[in-house]
């Protein structure tokens, strides 16, 4: 901005002055409201840009502030229980109004007609069958924060709102003094620990069984596919699956009684919860991930909680339809994906452009390329996808999957959507970016580096490889670095070839080939808009979206700022070779 | 399949919600049990509506299988026929019945029709905002609102609030409308029954998502729209409908939806690809059974809609050949 006010200010001092005419100054032959309206449009910018984040910022961070219980007493006797979420003026309709006392009509009157209401997280959906009320400031009698009401989130149905009658620990019936005790704390780690051995079990050992039997069945399909199901070979294989599959079977059985022997020892440790209302309902503790009373926190366990929500966001799974839990699988689906990217486009983008700049010859053959490949990036990213779907996915894929495949057909492995072809398709959509930036930094090569390379002997392609291409390297990064950017914060055509709502096995893991490049994955951008605008609860989703926005705009920012960082290195190790 | 979802109900007999309070499953629908070597991976193409229930099931059935792959896409029904046709998904939810062109297509390319399951009931909620008084409306009033044929037999076209029996500030305040898009089962089912098949007016605001429609009308204090029953927030209230004009009123609820009160009860489905005779594989074979058990039809509740009836379950499995 300096440098911008500095010329405006030179020019100025060209402007002839008009004082000898004995005139006032003229402001506009001064270049005044041209600086004024330059000034304030960057200013317009900056303020928009910062109100932006200021909101997503605020949303973000106090989202999973846990916030206190209110018990609300209503005209007719009804209780309502949870945590107040937004409150709005609202006109009363006229046939409520008339069942009002003359206080409240009178002052309901006196604001124009307008009352105020408030929503409530009321939770207990089993119960319920809704998770939100709203209570209008007439029709409460009464509000209280009593101490021992809790905030129960469980892996399903959501939160629960209401009071602790009871837990049992082995079938036996525990007194209950509070949340802190540590016998509930620790049958409580000692459910969940059970509940993770379980799953460790169901997903890694169970898994290799049935991995290990469907490969074993696959197999089978190809011999029957190449030989036919009356050839010898057919018979052996079959019967070599039938003795590996009894085997298999041994195993599984195995593990399944260690299994229901660990969901025995959890379905007798439950938590008997009441809500505001009295009906009761019991929960085992290993469905149990973190309850709290909410009206008796001290600023520790506030921060405690807090913590431990951010923690399950950030490395946890998807519950209940995306709305609960983390988006581990989200951010490791769009790091993925952007690398990918990065390793198809970066290359691609360079050897194109090189070709372009250096070898080529100047013609109106290239410079038609040259106008095409700066079309190519204003092209709407939706026809990317749609491209990326019917060639990549369909084309490719599908012949793909009929050479390699054919024994999973009518199931497509790389016929579909999958991280190969939504980083390949997001590749080609950042490709001109690439292009363009490599470019012109071979342009700003100084002509005289190449001449004296020439001059000692060195090769045109020694000339490029030692002198030029280092030289052009921190403007190609910026490249890539806007490539990613641009990458990392893409949708739509993601949309179409690959992202899903849920997709919680990772495109990379332990099993052969680790890297899978077939799968479809969770991304980011995507979640945003399912959790946002697709969910069934839209109320309980608007903070969660705000949250994930404020994590993708954090890992954008990383990624740039490390090629930031890898940029300016490579800057600073040729800035002292110059002539 | 069943034209109407009152007909089809009967067969179901003896089962009667509770309340529309706590909604149960039918005691009688089965206990789901594990089986072993289930493996590998599933996709479902299909409907918005049925969108969350899926990802519902996709959970509860990974949780007893970790191994198996489910990935799940919803953009309306009218993408469920044209995936199952190309061999893209194993599954197509469906939020209305796969009209005989859908199923000739897939017939041409397999030689037999597709298969659907009814997976869960729906009452097609028509919503306003929570603000509104309005106290009932006859179809061939929602038909005068958002059709521009008025099939039902409306004599004017409505176009004010004022125009349904509302007074006050709202009597001259034009009705916004909101619907889905044409990919929609939802915008398919509702111009069915509705609408008498008439064409919508170019003034509905078209969503691409159910949840859309909802958000939309609670923050539109004049709107109306349509949309599944499990996508109502605490900001929108469901209109209550009668059949005809001067007909009592039903809200929707699962005692209306079950006793065949409410005009516009349907069956939501999952279609799929089932050679006939031929034993389908474990993978399918489980998931289905998954979703028609016990523990599949509490995620219907979950989700907002109302779980099918257990006789209506078992004929639908028989006919897959998967009990």
């Amino acid at each position: 901005m300096s440098a911008m006010t500095e010329t405006l200010a030179a020019s100025v001092e060209v402007v002839p002055m008009s004082k000898s005419t004995g005139r006032r100054t003229d402001m506009r032959s001064r270049g005044e409201p041209v600086l004024w309206s330059l000034g304030g449009a960057l200013a317009i910018g900056i303020v928009m840009i910062l109100g932006f984040l200021a909101l997503v910022f605020s949303n973000g961070v106090m989202t999973f502030v846990p916030k206190p219980l209110v018990v609300v007493t209503e005209g007719d006797g009804e209780l309502t229980a949870g945590e107040p979420f937004r409150s709005e003026l609202f006109k009363p309709v006229a046939e409520d109004l008339a069942k009002l006392s003359p206080e409240w009509q009178q002052r309901i009157k006196d604001a124009d007609g307008y009352a105020n209401r408030t929503l409530y997280r009321i939770g207990n959906f089993d119960i319920y069958g809704e998770d939100f009320r709203w209570v209008p400031d007439f029709d409460a009698t009464k509000f209280e924060e009593p101490k021992n009401l809790v905030f129960v989130e469980r892996m399903e149905w959501g939160p629960f709102v209401g009071r602790v009658v009871g837990f049992k620990i082995d079938g036996v019936d525990q007194p209950f003094t509070s949340l802190d005790d540590s016998k509930f704390r620790d049958v409580h780690d000692a459910s969940r620990e059970r509940a993770q051995d379980i799953r460790k079990i169901e997903r890694g050992d169970i898994g290799d069984i049935n991995h290990a039997l469907e490969q074993e069945r696959l197999n089978l399909r190809k011999i029957e596919m190449a030989s036919g199901r009356n050839s010898a070979e057919y018979k052996t294989a079959q019967e070599s699956l039938n003795t590996r599959s009894a085997a298999l079977q041994l195993q599984y059985n195995e593990l399944a009684a260690t299994v229901s022997k660990l969901r025995e020892a959890n379905a007798k440790n439950t938590l008997t919860l009441a809500e505001i209302g009295g009906r009761e309902k019991t929960i085992e503790f290993s469905a149990l991930v973190r309850a709290y009373a909410a009206n008796d926190l001290s600023f520790a366990q506030k921060t405690g909680v807090y913590f431990s929500r951010w923690a399950e966001f950030l490395g946890g799974e998807p519950r209940e339809a995306n709305t609960e839990g983390g988006v581990f699988p989200a951010i490791f689906g769009t790091a993925a994906m952007t690398l990918l990217m990065v390793i198809v486009v970066a290359p691609f983008g360079i050897i194109t452009a090189l070709y372009l700049r250096e070898y080529a010859k100047q013609g109106r053959l290239v410079s038609f390329v040259r106008i095409s490949v700066n079309n190519l990036a204003g092209v709407p990213s939706i026809v990317y996808g749609v491209f990326g779907l019917g060639f990549f996915a369909y084309v490719l894929g599908g012949s793909l999957d009929s050479l390699f495949y054919a024994e999973r057909l009518p199931n497509p492995t790389f016929g579909t959507g999958g991280l190969l072809w939504s980083a390949l398709t997001l590749a080609l959509l950042t490709v001109p970016v690439v292009i363009v930036a490599t470019e012109e930094a071979l342009a700003a090569v100084p002509r005289s580096m190449r001449e004296g390379s020439l001059a000692c002997g060195a090769s045109k392609w020694q000339t490029i490889k030692y002198i030029v291409l280092p030289r052009a390297m921190p403007g190609v990064m910026t490249g890539i670095i806007l490539a990613m950017a641009r990458g990392a914060g893409e949708v739509a055509p993601l949309m179409l070839v690959g992202v899903v709502k849920l997709a919680p096995e990772l495109p990379i893991d332990g099993v052969f080939p680790f890297v899978h490049l077939e799968r479809s994955f969770m991304h980011l951008g995507f979640h945003i808009f399912d959790v946002g605008f697709q969910s069934r609860n839209a109320e309980a989703g608007k903070p969660m979206v705000f949250v994930t926005t404020v994590l993708l705009i954090g890992l954008v920012t990383i990624v740039n700022a490390t090629a930031i960082v890898v940029r300016s290195r490579l800057k600073r190790r040729f800035a002292g070779s110059q002539f | 399949m069943f034209k109407t979802f009152a007909g089809a109900l009967v067969l179901a007999g003896s089962f009667a919600a509770v309340s529309a309070y706590a909604l149960d499953v039918d005691p009688a629908l089965k206990d789901y049990k594990k089986q072993a070597g289930v493996e590998g991976s599933l996709k479902s193409i299909g409907s918005d509506t049925l969108n969350n229930v899926m990802a519902l099931w996709a959970e509860t059935f990974n949780k007893e299988y970790p191994s198996v792959k489910i990935e799940i896409e919803g953009k309306g029904s009218g993408t469920a026929p044209p995936a199952l046709i190309g061999g893209t998904a194993q599954f197509g939810p469906m939020s209305r019945p796969m009209k005989s062109g859908e199923m000739d297509d897939f017939e041409k390319k397999y030689g037999y029709k597709p298969t659907g399951l009814r997976v869960a009931v729906d009452s097609l909620a028509v919503f306003v905002n929570k603000d509104n008084p309005i106290k009932c409306l006859s179809l061939a009033q929602v038909d005068a609102m958002f059709s521009k044929t008025r099939k039902k037999g409306g004599k004017e076209d409505i176009k004010t609030w004022g125009q349904v029996g509302l007074t006050g500030e709202w009597a001259n305040k034009p009705i916004s409308l909101y619907g889905r898009n044409s990919a929609s089962g939802t915008y398919g089912y509702f111009k069915e029954t509705a609408l008498g098949e008439g064409d919508y007016k170019d003034s509905v605001k078209e969503q691409p998502g159910s949840s859309a429609v909802v958000q939309g009308i609670a923050s539109d204090k004049f709107a109306i729209g349509y949309s599944g029953v499990g996508y109502k927030t605490a900001d929108v209230r469901t209109v209550p409908l009668s059949a005809k004009d001067g007909a009592s009123c039903f809200d929707a609820n699962s005692d209306t939806a079950y006793a065949g009160d409410y005009p516009i009860t349907r069956f939501l489905y999952i279609y799929m690809n089932a050679k006939p005779g031929a034993k389908m594989e474990p993978l399918r074979a489980e998931f289905v059974k998954f979703v028609l058990s016990k523990q599949g039809q509490t995620g219907v509740i979950k989700d907002g809609f109302y779980p099918i009836p257990s006789a209506i379950a078992q004929q639908d499995l028989k006919m897959l050949g998967v009990e």
